[in-house]
């Protein structure tokens, strides 16, 4: 007690001196009188108020201040010109054209896109008036042109209007919308959930929404672009895992719990992000193990469940329905409403803590129009259709093993997806790689693992990324012009943080009979061997 | 200086709160016993006969006063929407046309300063709640561990969310929690349905009482009106719904292609006066996705220091340096101008590959215009490319609605991107890109949105052409075209120049063919007469309003022709009291609140939208409530000469009329 008070005397005598500096300049200010006059009754009257006022006046002075202190400081870099230099400079300036034209090839891919004149579907007429086969689109559970669907959407249309002109924090929330997070959280085994707009922007916001700078993630090296963005908005500290491999990501973990124990720093949140089925590949994750190291490490669980909800397990539920691990386990569910339910936007799944949180630092949600009241009762119905029909995912899991049946057996082509993955890849292998061959690291690399602070893997893939292109694209041409609307998987090239090898993509859809997905695959499969075998 | 109120006044507030707190205990004594409209049922009997224009679902009375117009419609006056969506108002003088007057340039905006003791209170307001929300953590956390465990270290997890980032929320935030994210039932246009809630717990969660309140809307983003449940626009979407279902299943490069979206993106180029457009599915994503696309490593992105998350998110992703400008302000943007390409790059000084300044037209939370001639006069000199984001101003200004370059006059071209919403004025979702055709078709493939977002959702684009060729009018005198396969609509995808039929310049009307042949629009859309009705009686509203509330005292910002008018508080404690009086009155008004961080921390404030479908009566019941609510909250802290309530609802339309005022 006596200890605090002697230190204390310095700071009271310096306050009192001050005091009466500051009292003999103040009297000196005209009308100051009069201010005296008023804070000595009110001080009578009414202590406390003096103090507040005293605050005040503080603020008031850094208000005053505050709008006229912002100079601008320019950095140690800066170079002064006087006024004729820079205009000089500024005549000298060239730009660069705002956008680089298309080159032919790309001119001719874009233009040369099918695009579909009506309805889309399982079998859409394009608009050079050729009815296709389509294993393009997103349509597993074959809900698109749903005539119930459609009903409710246009009763939701005379009830509610098109558009929800508004965010959800203002005035945006349509009671539709509660109940599409209710059913979604309800299908899902999870306490909350929260809808967004699009579904690429769900995963690229709720990403930074919960990890900031500091924070380290654990991602898979396949992830997909919509999370890339997601961890270069975050700024955490991020660390790769090789694709899908277990190992990698426990030897990664059991890396960073070893540092973390040597600088015994301040405990940061964690979090391991990864996809369900890959978007990159349709490979799947192996979801207990990750749950179990989870646990293990005390990390949190980022699940992108774009491609695989609505398109795995008995009822479409996605992987955890798939492996029989509850919701629970994952502390953020992303999935999508467009790809799954053909309607639009995402969703995240988690605890009521993990919504709310969203609700108001989820950018892409907070500075957004809510969804189209409609859409979300289409995806309400969608769940509900999902939930009364098992049989539309045992018919697209025949489906698929259909055509996998088919395509796994070609020589000129490889097939890294899941087998029960309805997104399949299908990489092409050209029968001689001779560019392929030595290239792959001539020595090989000093480390036994690949670098966890890179995404690159440690011995990347090697192809010849123009080539395939190419030639995979001459299959999609290929394909169509046999009635089977295909496509390859398009992807920024550049932006990737990682090469992606080129793929078609094939999306197979339960609203397909099992004959057309087998006539289909046939297609593609002549497709591939004619225009590989063509090169030989 | 701290002399407040006189006593009447204090009566009148305390009076108004306890009405406040009654009609709250209503609400709640309601909720035990669930009325007859339960907040699912399913009215889809809806017909634009002219019984149904003004009662929309029978069992509701008209206690609010907003299911019938003030006077009953004359015999000759047919109205054929229905008056709770888009209100009934037949006089022609409540009109005017939103453009700018080369005679009255625009003053650079007065922003008044409001008298010291306000500034003072609201920093006090600050300080008393957070010195009070950290002693309340500072006890919680030690007494109530419960209630704290998701911000604290819990079994070797971190916080998921710290207690310093979220106290902000918890602690200011959720004090007036009521007054945001108000769940809605029905059309959001003239009025709308709130769904009745409570908070038993302090605004920690809340209680639907199954009750609805109709409240008219002053705050939903409906600029043109085009949120209704019947009329052209919708009859069009539900034929939409029945032809092509509700989605098209993936990305605009993946399959997801429709001839819709072709018709539509040609549509919005023609609209916008440009070469070409691009469209996609979430406004924000068309920032946030795109503008990657534009600019990366070696390129200034030059932004408005107020501009939306999404352009700020777009410029994040995209990796570009950025520099930012005062507000609006030309001689900050000059002179960083100057600054940046002397400079050059940081560090290396090598110059710039490109400069992006990108700029919104209408600023949704401060009401400003672009001084776009002015940055084109830059443009010239300094060679920078410019981006505008017309999410507000689009359909809501100009004379022709096209946006901010048909307010002032402008070529379009002269601007190199011009992006803009549809969730805003044309009552649909999702966003566009319109520019040079090299340009977007580059935006096509290298966008983020073309490979890896879902495109638009068929009834949404049906909306979207059916509101935005109403806007532009449809030039039905030719139809000499064939009725040619849909391919002659693909401008963007056609080689050979587009055959070009019945072609109106901008800002001109649409050519019948650029709609499907099944969305026939009726003759008042096809010859402008309901998108003149529409824009002009925006254009009224909102002159109006900004005029009304600065003659009756109010500090607002902005610009007169913005529809969108902030009324500044200044006091955080006055938003919610604001909030609620509006809310619970006779005739209840929802009006949307907003505060740091949405604003710089001692400006808060409250937004109204307002809309074509409000009619002159609403502005003025809306006007009587924030005179009335002004007076007991001393928010008439503005100089300049004032006039009486009843002055200016009876002299509206001179005030509107009026090239300046004082
Ligand atoms: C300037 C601006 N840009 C973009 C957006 C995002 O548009 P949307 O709500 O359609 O996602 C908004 C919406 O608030 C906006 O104000």
């Amino acid at each position: 007690m006596s200890a605090t008070s002697t230190s204390l005397e310095p700071l009271f005598s310096f306050l009192s001196d001050s005091y009466s500096t500051l009292e003999t300049t103040f009297y000196k200010i005209p009308g100051s009188a009069v201010i005296a006059r008023y804070v000595k009754s009110s001080h009578r009257n009414d202590p406390g108020r003096t103090v507040l006022e005293i605050i005040l006046i503080i603020f008031a002075i850094r208000t005053l201040l505050q709008s006229r202190t912002r100079a601008d400081n320019s950095g140690k870099h800066f170079i002064a010109f006087d006024e004729r230099e820079i205009d000089e400079l500024v005549d000298e300036w060239v730009p660069e054209p705002l956008a680089v034209p298309l080159s032919q090839r790309e001119q001719t891919e874009l233009d040369n896109m099918p695009i579909i004149s009506g309805p889309t579907g399982p079998k859409p007429k394009l608009t050079n008036g050729k009815t296709v086969v389509n294993m393009a689109s997103y349509n597993f559970t074959g809900l698109a042109g749903n005539e119930a669907i459609k009903e409710s959407s246009i009763e939701a249309l005379q009830k509610y209007g098109l558009g929800s002109c508004g965010p959800p924090g203002f005035y945006g929330t349509q009671d539709v919308h509660m109940k599409l997070e209710e059913d979604i959280a309800d299908f899902l085994g999870t306490e909350a959930a929260i809808i967004y707009s699009q579904g690429f922007s769900t995963i690229s916001s709720v990403i930074p929404a919960f990890c900031k700078r500091g924070d380290i993630i654990v991602a898979d090296r396949g992830v997909n672009f919509a999370i890339q963005k997601g961890l270069q908005m975050s700024r955490s500290t991020i660390r790769w895992y090789d694709h899908n491999d277990m190992k990698s990501l426990e030897l990664v973990l059991e890396t960073i719990e070893k540092d973390r124990r040597k600088k015994k720093g301040p405990l940061t949140r964690r979090f391991i992000v990864s996809e369900g089925i890959f978007d990159h590949d349709g490979s799947m994750s192996d979801l207990p193990k990750l749950v179990e190291l989870k646990h293990k490490y005390k990390y949190r669980l980022i699940l992108d469940e774009s491609v695989s909800f609505g398109s795995v397990g008995r009822t479409g539920r996605g992987l955890t329905e798939l492996y029989n691990v509850p919701a629970s386990q994952v502390d953020m569910l992303v999935g999508s409403l467009a790809n799954g339910l053909t309607a639009c936007g995402g969703f995240c799944a988690g605890t009521d803590v993990v919504v709310k949180h969203q609700r108001i630092n989820g950018t892409s949600f907070v500075f957004s129009a809510a969804m189209p009241p409609l859409l979300s009762v289409a995806a309400s119905d969608g769940i509900s259709i999902l939930r009364s029909t098992p049989s539309i995912l045992s018919n697209l899991q025949d489906n698929v093993h259909a055509v996998r049946a088919i395509l796994d057996k070609v020589d000129c082509m490889t097939v890294p997806s899941h087998p029960a993955s309805p997104m399949i890849h299908v990489h092409v292998r050209l029968p001689s790689p001779t560019h392929l061959l030595p290239v792959a690291s001539p020595n090989p690399s000093p480390h036994k693992h690949s670098n966890p602070t890179s995404p690159i893997p440690k011995d990347p893939e090697q192809f010849d990324e123009e080539l395939e292109e190419r030639i995979l694209q001459e299959i999609v041409d290929e394909a169509l012009a046999q009635g089977v609307m295909i496509t390859r998987a398009k992807r920024l090239k550049g932006l990737e943080l990682t090469k992606v090898r080129p793929a078609i993509r094939l999306a197979i859809s339960a609203a397909l009979s099992k004959k057309d997905c087998e006539k289909a695959a046939n297609v593609v499969k002549a497709a591939f061997i004619k225009v590989v075998s063509k090169r030989r | 200086m701290f002399k407040k109120k006189s006593t009447p006044a204090l009566n009148t507030a305390a009076s108004y709160l306890s009405a406040v707190s009654e009609a709250d205990a209503r609400a709640r004594a309601h909720g035990s016993t669930p009325s007859s409209t339960p907040a699912l049922s399913l009215s889809s009997s809806v017909t634009s006969s002219s019984e149904d224009t003004v009662l929309h679902e029978h069992d509701e009375d008209n206690a609010h006063g907003l299911t019938y117009p003030k006077n009953p419609p004359t015999s000759e006056q047919i109205f054929t929407t229905v008056h709770t969506e888009f209100g009934h108002c037949a006089n022609e003088q409540y009109r005017f046309t939103s453009q700018h007057s080369t005679d009255h340039p625009i003053a650079s905006v007065l922003e008044q300063d409001p008298p010291y003791y306000i500034l003072l209170t609201t920093y006090i307001s600050y300080i008393l709640v957070i010195a009070f929300g950290h002693l309340r953590d500072f006890l919680g956390k030690r007494f109530k561990r419960a209630a704290y465990r998701h911000l604290l270290d819990d079994n070797g997890y971190a916080a998921l969310n710290s207690d310093f980032d979220s106290f902000y929320t918890r602690r200011l935030k959720l004090r007036i929690d009521d007054c945001f994210s108000a769940p809605v039932y029905g059309v959001p246009g003239r009025t709308i349905q709130l769904l009745d809630r409570y908070s038993p717990d302090y605004n920690k969660t809340m209680v639907l009482t199954g009750n609805r309140t109709r409240a008219l809307n002053i705050s939903s983003y409906n600029y043109l009106g085009f949120a209704q449940s019947t009329g052209a626009c919708t009859d069009a979407d539900v034929e939409g719904i029945k032809r092509y279902g509700v989605s098209s299943c993936g990305s605009r490069l993946e399959g997801g292609t429709l001839d819709l979206h072709v018709q539509a993106e040609a549509l919005v180029a023609r609209f916008m006066g440009m070469e070409d457009a691009l469209i996609s599915s979430m406004g924000f994503a068309t920032n946030s996705t795109i503008i990657p696309a534009l600019v990366g490593k070696g390129c200034l992105v030059i932004s408005d220091e107020l501009n939306h998350a999404s352009i700020r998110v777009g410029v994040r992703m995209s990796g570009a340096n950025v520099r930012m400008f005062k507000h609006n302000n030309m001689d900050s943007l000059e002179k960083l101008l100057r600054e940046v390409i002397s400079q050059g790059q940081p560090k290396t000084h090598r110059p710039w590959k490109k400069i992006l300044i990108i700029v919104e037209g209408l600023y949704s939370m401060e009401g400003t215009i672009v001084k776009l001639p002015a940055i084109l006069e830059l443009k010239k000199k300094y060679k920078f490319y410019l981006f505008v984001d017309e999410a507000h101003s689009v359909g809501a200004m100009g004379p022709h609605g096209r946006g901010i370059c048909d307010y002032y006059g402008i070529n379009p071209r002269d601007v190199d991107v011009l992006m803009g919403t549809f969730t805003k004025s044309f009552g649909a979702a999702g966003g566009y890109i319109a520019g040079s055709k090299a340009l977007i078709d580059r935006l096509r493939i290298a966008g983020y949105s073309g490979a890896y977002a879902e495109a638009v959702a068929p009834p949404v684009v049906t909306q979207i052409l059916a509101s935005m060729a109403s806007i532009m009018g449809i030039n039905s005198t030719v139809e000499k075209q064939v009725a040619a396969p849909s391919r002659s609509l693909l401008r963007s995808y056609d080689n050979a120049p587009a055959p070009i039929v019945e072609f109106e310049a901008y800002p001109g009307r649409a050519p019948a063919t650029a709609l499907p042949p099944w969305m026939p629009l009726p003759q008042s859309m096809c010859d402008c007469s309901d998108s003149q009705m529409r824009l002009r009686r925006l254009a009224f509203n909102a002159r109006y309003l900004n005029r009304a509330l600065r003659k009756l005292g109010f500090i607002t910002y902005g610009h007169d022709d913005s529809p969108v008018v902030p009324l500044l508080l200044f006091n955080p404690g006055k938003m919610a009291v604001f909030s609620r009086l509006m809310r619970t009155r006779a005739t209840p008004i929802v009006i949307v609140v907003v505060a740091y961080p949405a604003t710089p921390l001692v400006t808060s404030r409250v937004r109204f939208c307002l809309s074509a479908s409000h009619t002159k009566d609403d502005i003025d019941t809306v006007l009587e409530a924030c005179d009335e609510i002004g007076d007991l909250l001393d928010l008439k802290q503005a100089v300049g000469e004032r006039w009486p309530l009843k002055e200016i609802v009876a002299r509206a339309v001179e005030l509107v009329n009026m090239p300046e005022v004082a």
